[in-house]
């Protein structure tokens, strides 16, 4: 991590200092506190344990984001979850993954350190003044793919795959960002893990038939979701509940059999959810005003019901959408002209506030 | 990078030099009577970092990676300023945690309440408060600037025996990377593995003949000292000194296969007879394509067990002198470590037992807990009267320390 000190000119009172400097310097955590190094301009996020703020660093001018740790509601100490997605981070580089660039301690709270992403895709999606071309949102659902491809290769499953973790930066760049749900897993042995994981809209049928032993085509479920959002820019299951979200997903691509997924009937929770009537596949009826036909493929083969027959991240950029289809994906550099910053929550606030006003209006 | 050790932050800013170590140290050794006194609590605290970890049942995996946070933690910190005890319960909780094998919180504190309550270790201040502990942790997080990505010997050592498919991929769940081909090792011959029988193997990880002191103790209680025997192992001893600090793991299991076929009576006398026979006949190098005549083949078909061990050391990539200064500090940690007697003190018979055979020169861990708590006083007094000794600066340390019990 030293090499990104240089990059980005921290000072090395921070964690990520030189050796000698570490030796020497005092041990006290409020020594970087993060009311010197780093001020906090606005709160961004919301991540799975801690807030995220945006902050700009008092020596570069730099922008981060701030993920803070919250340690005082946590009884047995360092969060297990933090520690693994600090971990994870550690270990990853990638132009679509998020970089932590170092660790930092402040006032009794650990900080992760990320590169400032302007928005989220959620928040893109939910302005209107600028508009993506279909070359765009390739390259979007490329850089997505690439992002998956490299975790994937790393042995690690993301399962939380959805807007506002695919953050979005001015010069038109894709990060894959939260790993709070992330964890390494064994390429050549399957094992249990838990299935209550993935944001409902974006979470693949086998783990709402109940499967716990899974691998990384989870995430290519909730790739296919963002894949078909990027074009109708709203989420395509919206469930309420578990049993809700498989009706949604049976009402648009059919109800699955034994043919088109052979063993779902041996899964955990089939009995209890299966299908009361046989729905047919309405899929590229409803998507062909959206989606060329190469990405109509593609968006079908990340939506398939049978993981085993779901692409892989790797098969999927290799997919005719991208590379005979046109046109070619071009990245949206155009975003730099954007007026101002587009989170998920601050895309929420807003509703918040407009439901606020009418009700105030319906009240007087 | 978590695969590759090379970006690692365990090479970057954890491998350090041997004059960084003796500066952290140089402080405690002005509060013990004889230098060696600080090596023993080295091989003390290490014992007991295994000794909890064995109660937790942790791995020893998870037991390597405690004790190399524990020694992280002591570049940075003081004994006499700290309490080691806390510490090392928090490298045994974060270290679980870390490898994807954690315990509860209150396991941690109870069981090391109970250890080091008794007799043998006579610390009878264990916070049994499950938020000391959560506290100690996040300082030990921060000062080991949450790098928690450790690096071992073992896996090193099953490539180059040519065990990696069989053990170290699957049995490591929680590693980083895991179930992920690392490609050809940069530093290892690329030749083939050296193929050791199971016993030589298992010496490099396990077994060095026991030494005196416990030889005597096996008569009395020979079940105890079997399983520790059998817990020997090379790989895992050099955790009772601070190379961890010093080397990267890879030099260590080169050092740790080299003082093993050094050690194991039948691949000496096949590295001797080789050496005796310096003529240069073309020692049976194992996949060097130039000898395949009919007539070598001939003379290889006894060489199949009697394999080129100099040959297989020669051509790794790596600083053979460096190799051979690991081996003589794993020699010298095992003098050392013949004059402690780290005879558990699992009942109050065995402890007097200790206490009989032990003479002057025999360091146990009642006297090393002693030693500390008067190094505690001695560096307290200190710094209550700094005249008596050197200007004092504003030490944060100590007031952590105490604030965290």
């Amino acid at each position: 991590m030293a090499d990104i000190m240089v990059n980005t000119n921290l000072p090395t009172t921070t964690m990520s200092g030189a050796r000698e400097a570490e030796l020497t310097r005092p041990n006290t955590p409020s020594k970087s506190s993060s009311d010197e190094l780093y001020s906090i301009v606005s709160q961004v996020g919301e991540g799975t344990f801690g807030k995220v703020y945006k902050a700009r660093n008092t020596v570069s001018g730099l922008y981060v984001a701030l993920k803070r740790i919250r340690m005082e509601s946590e009884r047995d100490g360092f969060p297990v979850t933090a520690m693994r997605e600090i971990k994870l981070l550690q270990s990853l580089r990638h132009d679509n993954i998020v970089q932590l660039y170092e660790m930092m301690v402040s006032n009794g709270s650990v900080y992760m350190v990320f590169e400032y992403m302007d928005h989220d895709l959620t928040g893109i999606l939910s302005q209107s003044q600028f508009t993506f071309t279909d070359a765009h949102l390739k390259s979007l659902c490329k850089q997505m793919l690439a992002g998956l491809a490299y975790l994937h290769h790393k042995g690690i499953i993301h399962r939380d795959i959805k807007g506002s973790n695919i953050l979005i930066n001015n010069r038109g760049e894709l990060k894959l960002g939260d790993f709070g749900l992330a964890r390494f897993y064994h390429k050549r042995r399957r094992s249990d893990y838990t299935n209550r994981v993935i944001t409902l809209w974006y979470r693949p049928p086998e783990l709402l038939f109940g499967t716990t032993v899974y691998g990384p085509e989870v995430d290519m479920w909730s790739a296919g979701c963002i894949m078909l959002e990027l074009f109708t820019k709203r989420p395509i299951f919206q469930g309420n509940d578990e049993i809700h979200q498989l009706e949604f997903i049976f009402k648009i691509l059919g109800t699955p059999t034994p043919e088109r997924w052979p063993g779902v009937t041996n899964l955990p929770w089939y009995e209890l959810v299966r299908p009361k009537e046989f729905i047919p596949n309405h899929f590229r009826d409803l998507f062909r005003k959206w989606l060329s036909p190469a990405g109509l493929d593609l968006a079908e083969e990340l939506l398939a019901f049978d993981p085993l027959h779901r692409v892989t991240a790797v098969q999927a950029l290799e997919a005719a959408y991208f590379k005979v289809e046109e046109p070619a994906p071009s990245m949206p550099t155009g975003l730099s002209t954007l007026e101002g910053e587009w989170h998920e929550l601050e895309t929420k606030r807003e509703r918040a506030k407009k439901r606020r006003k009418l009700e105030g209006g319906a009240v007087q | 990078m978590a695969t590759d050790f090379w970006a690692s932050s365990h090479n970057k800013r954890w491998i350090i030099d041997r004059a960084s170590l003796k500066q952290a140290r140089s402080e405690d050794l002005r509060y013990v009577e004889s230098p060696e006194h600080v090596d023993f609590l080295n091989i003390y605290f290490a014992n007991l970092i295994a000794m909890l970890g064995k109660r937790l049942t942790l791995r020893q995996r998870v037991i390597a990676t405690a004790t190399v946070f524990f020694r992280r933690f002591y570049v940075k910190n003081l004994y006499c300023e700290t309490d080691p005890f806390i510490v090392i319960a928090a490298c045994c909780y974060v270290a679980a945690k870390a490898e994807e094998s954690p315990v509860h919180i209150k396991n941690v504190v109870s069981e090391s309440r109970l250890m080091f309550s008794q007799e043998g270790y006579g610390v009878k201040n264990f916070p049994s408060d499950n938020s000391k502990l959560a506290e100690m942790e996040f300082y030990l997080v921060s000062d080991l600037e949450c790098d928690l990505v450790v690096f071992h010997p073992y896996r090193t050592l099953l490539t180059l025996c040519g065990r990696e498919a069989a053990h170290a991929v699957v049995s490591e769940a929680g590693e980083v990377g895991v179930g992920i081909d690392n490609g050809p090792r940069y530093w290892g011959t690329g030749e083939g593995r050296l193929e050791l029988e199971e016993g030589p193997l298992q010496t490099a990880w396990h077994v060095i003949p026991p030494p005196p002191s416990t030889l005597h103790s096996t008569l009395l209680r020979p079940k105890t000292d079997q399983i520790r025997a059998l817990n020997r192992f090379i790989i895992n001893d050099t955790y009772r000194s601070e190379l961890c600090l010093l080397y990267p793991p890879h030099m260590i299991a080169i050092a740790a296969i080299y003082l093993t076929l050094v050690l194991n009576d039948k691949t000496r006398e096949a590295i001797q007879a080789q050496t005796a026979s310096s003529t240069p006949t073309p020692t049976p190098r194992r996949s060097s394509r130039t000898n395949t005549s009919s007539v070598h083949r001939k003379l290889a078909a006894a060489p199949q067990q009697q394999q080129d061990f100099v040959g297989f050391m020669a051509g790794l990539r790596v600083s053979l002198p460096t190799v051979a200064m690991i081996a003589q500090e794993i020699l010298s940690l095992y003098t050392l470590w013949e004059r402690y007697s780290d005879a558990a003190p699992e009942s109050g018979l065995g402890q007097s037992a200790v206490g009989d055979t032990a003479g002057d020169d025999v360091v146990t861990p009642a006297f090393l807990t002693q030693l500390l708590l008067r190094m505690r006083e001695a560096r307290l007094a200190d710094l209550a009267h700094p005249a008596s000794a050197q200007p004092m600066a504003v030490n944060k340390r100590l007031e952590r320390t105490q604030a965290a019990g």
